[in-house]
């Protein structure tokens, strides 16, 4: 099942979540010349900062930069600037010798990446990606395997050397990798609606007696539909339906929901991740 | 024969002469927000108790199925939180940036204001007087004139490069504006502002962050500057008492949110109900529904006052439902716990302490490899109703279950420092006896992930956004659906009512459109005409 699950339909779950949050309004585009500073200043960013603020400025051993009050302070490199130029010995930062223009070209990737974190603010799909597997993989894989083949019913749909082979190198971002196999569908599981990546299907009984099968698109309270046979929508009023037999392909993941610890999730993560 | 016809004709006439629906003019006397009439919604929750409940009962569980569209006003938003005010016959509804002036009789628009950009969204206004206040997403409060729309001064809140944000209504109290302040991408401390109606001076500030060696201070670890670093936002408008002269208002979630080792402690007055004296701003008493948050579950949600009896002796209560699934009963003189009970299910605490409050357990804090937890945003800021009719406290509700991972471990984290995911969410609302905490019904909503404010009003019903983009009334005592309609957008915010020449009206804003509907005026005519005033 995790085969037919794209990431992109995972992140159209995350924007169902972020539909509450408040959209600032787009920053104009950046000049050519602003650019050209952005790219000189990643590369300078990748080979002195990185290691301690993270690949993508969220942190790591040193303070996230992307939320971090000074930098959003920082107004061309005013405050920026010294903490490079003399570090923070008292937060074990070293001081780094750049020039001016190095410094600036720095300040503008900075100041580009908060941007680019604003305006998905609260996406939790648009979050950057600082978590390596092996943060995750703190269990042990003897006893995720057992898990896959006893209690977690895992092997009675999937195989680690069927749909599952190479799991581990399909999805390089963890965290989606840890969702996927606790619930492929995400928030949506408990939606009966028709989505790309899980088909949910139902058969449809009318009071006289006619049955229809197809893709569920609404299971509300008032009205019935699914994706007919022919590819037509067709809905009915509760009133002329006998009953939805609903098929949900990741069923057998909401049922294991309740069941899940955190050492089962740890354990199954580390089984999957030698699966390369 | 004849005088038994002249007298009820003779009341009739009187009670028209009466009614306060004459001639729009401002909320010139402010002691009506103590007492509001039927034929205003004058506040963000109507009245000053944030019950949401209505005396009205034109529309009742026997007619409401003839409820048809009375008007429809179209705002060109793509969605609206807002709530909007109706005083003497002009509704007022704000978005982002913008605010429109609308007869609440035909739908028509009197003015449009706006100030910078479209976008964004508004959870209303406050009127004092003849001026309206509204806070915007950069986290301004404006003044403007309601007569004619226009823009009288207005004053910056906090800082918005530091991702703070308005966009909460802000309460009238005598004459003071009470403003609050959101935000949560930089470690912002959190406050609540009084501003003087005429001039935007600020009268008093109070800060959710507390002084220095007080015992508050001591719930915060002093190696780092984490307590100045703050949280504790104010983002969602509180209640207010005229009798006790208390102001209640919920706090938002510390910072860094998900790194609790960089906060040990309870960390007050985050997370909390504050009860404030709304003259000078000084706290005068507390309660910590999640103390020692480490989830973003602010205790933004409103606090419900109402009068009844606990244990067969009369209470001055508050309630409050809150994003950490904790339903909770004080007595609002002193903020005395009387109940503490969950309405979800929820795996992170270990039971409750002396004083009521949730106890968490250290294993739901977020962890570097993630940690599993049932019971995330039990529900969120969009309002609930009390109907002192059934004694029930109505609030849409999500079951989630959800996992959280540290990021950044350490003292010195900042902002966010984690991340979370929901695995499963599944929504429905709930009707909470107040006397015991148990659930006394549930509604389900099928395939629908958002969550919607409620109305409950003497008609024996609660008015609520559903499924599919539907408005819905439900019985009040079964929770059974008795009237639907489809309107074709969800409704992030809640459903409000008033009375205007003899008619009740019941306002849906539900996509970028503010709806309302009305019995048919012939079924209308014969519902009591004049109930509740």
């Amino acid at each position: 099942m995790l085969k037919k699950i794209s990431i992109v339909f995972l992140f159209s779950c995350f924007f169902v979540i972020a539909a509450r949050a408040q959209y600032p309004p787009r920053p104009p585009k950046p000049t050519p010349e602003q650019l050209a500073a952005i790219k000189q200043g990643k590369t300078i960013f990748q080979q002195n900062c990185a290691v301690c603020h993270g690949e993508h400025l969220t942190g790591g051993r040193g303070p996230d930069l992307i939320r971090s009050d000074l930098v959003r302070r920082d107004k061309d490199g005013d405050l920026v600037g010294p903490v490079v130029t003399h570090g923070r010995l008292d937060k074990g930062m070293p001081p780094f010798s750049l020039s001016p223009s190095e410094i600036a070209d720095l300040v503008a990737y900075i100041h580009s990446q908060i941007t680019v974190f604003d305006l998905h603010t609260r996406i939790p799909g648009g979050y950057p990606n600082d978590i390596p597997p092996s943060q995750l993989a703190t269990g042990s894989a003897a006893a995720g395997r057992a898990f896959f083949y006893g209690a977690g019913h895992c092997s009675e749909c999937h195989s680690p050397t069927g749909d599952l082979a190479g799991i581990a190198k399909r999805y390089p971002d963890p965290t989606t990798l840890e969702q996927l196999f606790i619930n492929p569908a995400g928030t949506l599981a408990f939606s009966p609606t028709y989505r790309k990546g899980v088909t949910i299907t139902a058969t449809v009984t009318l009071k006289d007696g006619k049955t229809f099968e197809g893709p569920l698109e609404q299971n509300g309270e008032f009205y019935v539909s699914i994706v007919g046979a022919n590819g037509w929508r067709q809905t009915w009023p509760r009133s002329y339906v006998k009953s939805v037999v609903v098929h949900n392909p990741v069923q057998a993941h909401i049922n294991m929901l309740p069941k899940w610890t955190n050492k089962d999730m740890h354990d199954m993560f580390t089984y999957l991740e030698t699966l390369k | 024969m004849k005088r038994l016809i002249v007298v009820p004709a003779l009341l009739l006439a009187l009670a028209f002469i009466c009614a306060p629906v004459s001639r729009a003019q401002g909320l010139d006397n402010i002691s009506l927000l103590n007492n509001p009439p039927t034929s205003m919604w004058p506040t963000y929750n109507g009245d000053y108790s944030g019950r949401r409940y209505s005396p009205l009962k034109q529309i009742n569980e026997k007619n409401v199925n003839s409820l048809a569209l009375a008007w429809a006003f179209q705002t060109g938003a793509r969605s609206l939180e807002t709530m909007p005010l109706e005083v003497h016959g002009i509704m007022y509804i704000t978005a982002g940036n913008e605010m429109w002036a609308v007869d609440a009789l035909t739908g028509r628009q009197i003015w449009h204001f706006m100030t910078g950009r479209p976008g964004g969204s508004n959870k209303g206004a406050a009127m004092y007087k003849d001026k309206l206040y509204m806070t915007t997403p950069d986290d301004k409060l404006l003044c403007i004139d309601a007569k004619t729309g226009k823009e009288l001064w207005h004053i910056r809140i906090d800082d918005p490069t530091l991702k703070a944000f308005g966009g909460s209504a802000p309460l009238v109290v005598k004459n003071h504006i009470i403003v609050g302040t959101g935000g949560d991408t930089a470690d912002l401390p959190g406050f609540l502002l009084a501003v003087d109606p005429d001039t935007g001076k600020i009268q008093w500030r109070f800060d959710v962050m507390p002084e220095p060696g007080t015992p508050a201070w001591n719930t915060w670890p002093h190696n780092t500057d984490v307590v100045k670093r703050g949280g504790g936002m104010t983002w969602v408008t509180g209640t207010y008492d005229p009798k006790l002269n208390l102001l209640y208002w919920g706090t938002g979630n510390p910072h860094p949110v998900e790194n609790g080792a960089a906060r040990v402690g309870a960390n007050l007055y985050t997370c909390s109900i504050v009860a404030l004296n709304p003259d000078t701003g000084k706290l005068v008493w507390y309660f910590q529904g999640s103390p020692h948050d480490t989830h973003d579950w602010d205790m933004n949600m409103t606090p419900v006052l109402f009068n009844g009896t606990w244990h067969g002796k009369p209470r001055q209560m508050l309630a409050q439902a809150g994003k950490n699934g904790m339903f909770f009963v004080l007595d609002r003189t002193n903020g005395e716990n009387l109940l503490s009970e969950p309405f979800v299910k929820a795996n992170w605490f270990k039971g409750f302490n002396k004083r009521g409050e949730p106890i968490p357990d250290p294993i739901r804090e977020p962890q570097p490899d993630g940690t599993l937890v049932w019971g995330s945003t039990g529900t969120d800021w969009q309002a609930p109703s009390f109907s002192p009719q059934t004694g029930l406290f109505y609030v849409n509700s999500q079951q989630a279950f959800g996992v959280f991972y540290l990021t950044m471990p350490g003292i010195h984290a900042e902002g966010w420092a984690g991340r979370d995911f929901f695995l499963y969410s599944k929504s429905m609302m709930k009707a909470i006896d107040y006397q015991t905490g148990k659930i006394r019904w549930v509604h389900d909503y099928p395939g629908r992930e958002g969550l919607e404010g409620v109305l409950s009003t003497a008609g024996h019903l609660v008015f609520t956004g559903g499924s599919y983009d539907n408005v819905l009334a439900l019985d009040a005592s079964t929770g059974k659906t008795v009237w639907h309609t489809f309107v074709g957008g969800g409704m992030s915010t809640s459903p409000m009512t008033y009375e205007l020449f003899g008619r009740q009206y019941l306002v849906f804003p539900a996509g970028g459109t503010i709806f309302a509907f009305a019995l048919p005026n012939n079924t209308a005519a014969k519902a009591s005409p004049r109930e509740g005033r």
